[in-house]
């Protein structure tokens, strides 16, 4: 018994000094964290606002986070949309903004688990190129066949599903707020 | 044996994913790109170096029915720091290794150094261990993801933490025209599988000459 009780002490201590290691660096850590994503979305909202200002932010709904109107002379002329969407590695997240009639101006992967080097190529801009100027008369595409170059995503279709899934839905959502 | 010994065994001799064959997830799944097997390789390097002299340390202490536990929790914690250490302070490398980081509490080469070495050796012979296997993981890693990069994609990814810090060697003739098999998962085990055969025959003929 008093075998049992001195393993089942030691064991105890253990633990007891990696959670308080653990906690330490945790507070440490943490703001610096934080204000890594804070940075990154913010700058990643400039990047795809197209030249316009970001305007009041209000709710979206379903794979819609939530939605920025882009403003000029007080003038909505477009959204961005935080979206989200189910890649290879999880759920991912982008933002993406439009013009009032649902054509694509820019669009950033922002958190994902995608496979490096596969997937992970998703967050270039050159991916998203891939998708810019579709949404409004030519809808965005949604098979790696509508491409002009179908083997850059090749090896990632999951991936690419998922974006341009999330993409064709916020043009859609985009579409139904009728310029509001 | 002699402490440079226990130091450059883990490069060739015991080389710990063409020898023992031990840490086989990471080393398939994040060869794509040279620079992931850095990145995965100087991960392992802390985390094994840290593990074993801890586990060193605590070789009288810890009880020998709960050894895996502890040494389940010291690299566990071990591997957190180094996640959100890395998380906060250089993103680019956290975002880059992915899902990868958090495997490395997993990766057998750090359990089966510990439990194979270090509860049995000295703090100063376990640290060179740790450093001669990370070193020999890395130099594995780099050797498979040259191999796959080169014949996938036509280029060496040296450095690559965002879009303006990049170093990126292009092969030309290969960058067109890529065996793209070579980066997805089939091109690892293919990989792996000949250089397996390579690493045999290697020490087949110095047993023979030996």
């Amino acid at each position: 018994m008093k075998q049992y009780l001195k393993i089942a002490l030691i064991l105890f201590a253990i633990c007891a000094v990696a959670a308080a290691l653990l906690a330490v660096v945790n507070a440490v850590t943490a703001p610096q964290i934080a204000a890594n994503a804070l940075k990154e979305t913010s700058a990643a909202l400039m990047d795809i606002s197209g030249g316009y200002d970001l305007g009041e932010k209000r709710e979206g709904d379903g794979n819609v986070n939530y939605v920025i109107t882009l403003v000029e002379n007080k003038e909505i002329k477009g959204y961005v949309l935080e979206l989200t969407s189910n890649g290879y590695g999880g759920p991912i997240t982008l933002v993406a903004s439009y013009k009032t009639d649902g054509e694509l101006i820019g669009a950033k992967m922002m958190a994902n688990s995608e496979t490096p080097g596969l997937g992970k190529k998703s967050e270039e801009s050159w991916y998203m190129a891939q998708f810019v100027g579709f949404g409004a008369t030519a809808p965005i595409p949604t098979s790696k066949n509508d491409l002009a170059d179908p083997s850059l995503v090749s090896g990632a279709t999951v991936t690419f599903t998922g974006v341009s899934g999330a993409l064709k839905n916020g043009s859609e959502y985009v579409k139904s707020l009728g310029g509001k | 044996m002699s402490h440079t010994k226990e130091l450059t065994k883990g490069i060739f001799k015991e080389n710990p994913v063409f020898i023992i064959m031990l840490g086989m997830c990471p080393t398939l799944g994040v060869t794509t790109q040279v620079f992931n097997a850095i990145g995965m390789g100087a991960g392992v390097i802390f985390v094994l170096l840290c593990s074993n002299i801890i586990i060193s340390l605590l070789r009288k202490v810890i009880p020998d029915s709960i050894r895996i536990p502890s040494y389940i929790v010291i690299i566990a914690s071990f591997v957190t720091i180094v996640e959100m250490v890395m998380h906060a302070y250089v993103p680019a490398v956290y975002s880059a290794l992915g899902v990868y980081l958090p495997l490395i509490v997993v990766n057998c080469i750090i359990l089966g150094r510990a439990e194979a070495f270090a509860n049995k050796n000295t703090v100063l012979d376990s640290a060179l261990d740790a450093i001669g296997m990370g070193v020999g993981f890395t130099l594995s890693l780099i050797l498979i993801a040259a191999i796959r990069e080169i014949l996938g994609a036509g280029q060496i990814t040296l450095i690559n933490l965002s879009e303006s810090a990049r170093v990126i060697i292009s092969i030309p003739g290969l960058k067109d025209s890529p065996i793209r098999v070579m980066t997805l998962a089939a091109g690892a085990l293919l990989v792996m599988g000949y250089l397996k055969a390579l690493f045999n025959w290697m020490g087949d003929r110095k047993a023979k000459r030996g």
